[in-house]
């Protein structure tokens, strides 16, 4: 299973846009970023692990109480817990592919799910497939500690496709990223 | 022998010769009921509508459909559609002449070059005027603040995440695109009279935008709500008259700031207490009411009443549609009315005539929560809890009004 790399993700990002930018631009972007750090759609990765969440029983969600780790076209799947949108899973993809024909973004926004098999908390990074008009099927809305548009990367009503060849969103898939 | 066909020619010839004789008939029957029938060939026209009224409603028809349809809430009547799109933010002249729409295409469908632009319709023909091209906008739709214009009319702000926060500035005298700056941090759109714009940030302050200068300057106030344990719902409620910005938290915690260089924020009342309950909690667990839906709340300026949509249930159900909608008198800081509603809607709003209506939109019915499909909306009178009218397939979107 290929695992997430967090630099390698920035580094594709940053050759994506370095490729359309000129030197001075991308200085500008990278500044822009840099100040821009709260909304930045990397930094949720280290925000998340600093805030520890808590993972006592009582801090779980109706969602987590009743979710399940069998089957993964059902929106209260355990990883879904925050997702938005049509799940790839019944649209000709799969948990953390894309169906046919559909791009991946790179980046998205990102949950904190709890297994109710170990009881643990991860990280979920819920990325778009673009490229393709809407799947509809099998649309699901978690809202586990999900935000508004001042949090973007905590936000899930946002089109997510950063980064791809078209911004047509398709369907969401649920990326295991790590432990919380 | 005749053949087949033959047969099934000759019954042919004979039922048209009888529908011929019976329509014949009919139309002698109907002409000598109705009068005269005219015979003039007619011409094709066009209509038009009048300049918004305090008492119509605009719903965009949701995620999945184009389209924003009009309402009037005194008849329960389509008036007609302005052609927004799916993703789209409309955004309404204050002086009633133009209906801009914010919409994002490709040149080949779904790939090609992107295009982002302002459409602008005139109000009563809802002819297509020309378009304004912006650098971009976020692709999110069903906020309020994404795309606003200023009290006069003449300037719009729209709100872009590329995934760098920035907000463009179009002059609608001009149709032309001024300038974009950056808003690291922050969203949602206020409009701030003598400064330019505040919006919600995720630090939890307020920040005041300040664009009388050449310079942008953009201060914030002291943090005083959490983005990530009891976030401001976005779409936040504006009163121009009183220079301030009524908000609403997941757990119902009501906040009112003064707007203008140095936005000043009150201290907040628990929507629960107010309605003589237990204050909710941040946490799970914690069964209560809490606020919930896409548009949850929506503000009555003239008397100063809120209007909130609530239902049953734990912390983080903030997306949940609604069992009654709460009425708030915030100088009292009181509920005074709980009216049950149906449907489960998650969008609201209200009428600013004297006798205000409230308007509520649940999701129609399709491959589950989010699918977008236009679903019912509802007139309500908030003084009797009646519901004046029930108007299926209207929309599943946000709820504007004019004025």
């Amino acid at each position: 299973m290929k695992l997430f790399n967090a630099d390698g993700l920035g580094e594709k990002v940053l050759r994506r846009f370095a490729g359309g930018t000129s030197r001075r631009g991308m200085l500008a972007r990278i500044g822009v970023a840099l100040v821009a750090a709260p909304v930045f759609p990397l930094l949720p990765v280290s925000r998340a692990e600093a805030a520890k969440p808590d993972r006592s029983p009582e801090s779980k969600t109706v969602f987590a109480r009743n979710a399940q780790t069998t089957d993964d076209t059902k929106c209260d799947y355990w990883r879904y817990c925050a997702i938005d949108g049509s799940l790839c899973t019944c649209s000709g993809g799969g948990i953390h592919s894309c169906p046919p024909g559909a791009e991946p973004s790179p980046v998205s926004w990102v949950g904190t799910c709890i297994n109710p098999d170990d009881g643990k908390a991860y990280l979920i990074a819920y990325r778009d497939c673009c490229g393709k008009s809407f799947a509809n099927k099998c649309n699901c809305d978690g809202s586990d500690r999900e935000t508004q548009l001042y949090t973007q990367q905590l936000n899930n009503d946002i089109i997510w496709c950063f980064g791809t060849k078209s911004m047509e969103y398709h369907c969401s898939t649920a990326v295991m990223v790590g432990a919380a | 022998m005749k053949s087949a066909a033959q047969n099934f020619r000759l019954s042919a010839a004979l039922r048209f010769a009888a529908a011929t004789a019976l329509g014949a008939v009919a139309l002698v029957s109907a002409s000598a009921h109705a009068g005269t029938v005219s015979t003039e060939p007619e011409e094709s026209t066009v209509n038009s509508i009048p300049a918004p009224k305090p008492s119509w409603f605009f719903v965009q028809r949701g995620f999945v459909l184009p389209g924003t349809a009009i309402y009037d809430s005194a008849t329960g009547k389509y008036v007609a559609q302005i052609e927004t799109a799916t993703l789209g933010d409309l955004a309404i002249d204050p002086n009633g002449k133009y209906y801009y729409s914010a919409e994002t295409h490709w040149t080949r469908r779904i790939h090609g070059t992107r295009q982002d632009y302002i459409s602008v319709y005139d109000s009563t023909t809802l002819k297509f005027e020309g378009d304004i091209d912006i650098p971009g906008r976020i692709l999110v739709g069903g906020r309020e603040h994404n795309f606003i214009v200023s009290d006069d009319g003449k300037t719009g702000y729209i709100y872009n995440f590329s995934p760098v926060s920035s907000v463009n500035i179009v002059d609608f005298a001009k149709r032309k695109f001024v300038k974009s700056f950056e808003l690291p941090g922050c969203a949602d759109l206020i409009l701030n009279p003598g400064v330019g714009l505040a919006a919600l940030c995720s630090d939890g302050s307020l920040a005041a935008i300040d664009l009388t200068g050449g310079k942008v300057d953009i201060t914030r106030t002291d943090p005083f709500f959490s983005a990530t344990t009891d976030p401001i719902f976005d779409n936040v409620q504006y009163d121009k008259a009183k220079g301030q910005v009524v908000m609403m938290s997941y757990t119902g915690l009501v906040y009112t700031a003064k707007l203008g260089a140095k936005p000043t924020v009150g201290a907040p009342f628990s929507l629960q207490e107010a309605a003589g309950l237990r204050k909710a909690e941040a946490k799970p667990l914690d069964l209560n009411w809490y606020p919930g839906g896409g548009q949850p709340t929506a503000l009555h300026r003239a008397s100063g009443h809120l209007f909130v949509l609530m239902h049953a249930g734990e912390y983080w159900t903030h997306k949940d549609g609604a069992s009654e909608i709460w009425d708030v008198d915030l100088a009292a800081r009181k509920v005074v009315k709980r009216i049950a509603v149906e449907g489960h809607p998650t969008v609201l709003n209200v009428t600013q005539e004297a006798s205000p209506k409230l308007i509520v939109v649940a999701e129609g019915e399709g491959q589950g929560a989010g699918s977008g499909f236009a679903g019912t909306a509802q007139v309500i009178d908030p003084a009797t809890g009646e519901i004046k009218h029930s108007i299926k397939d209207a929309g599943s979107g946000l709820v504007q009004l004019a004025n």
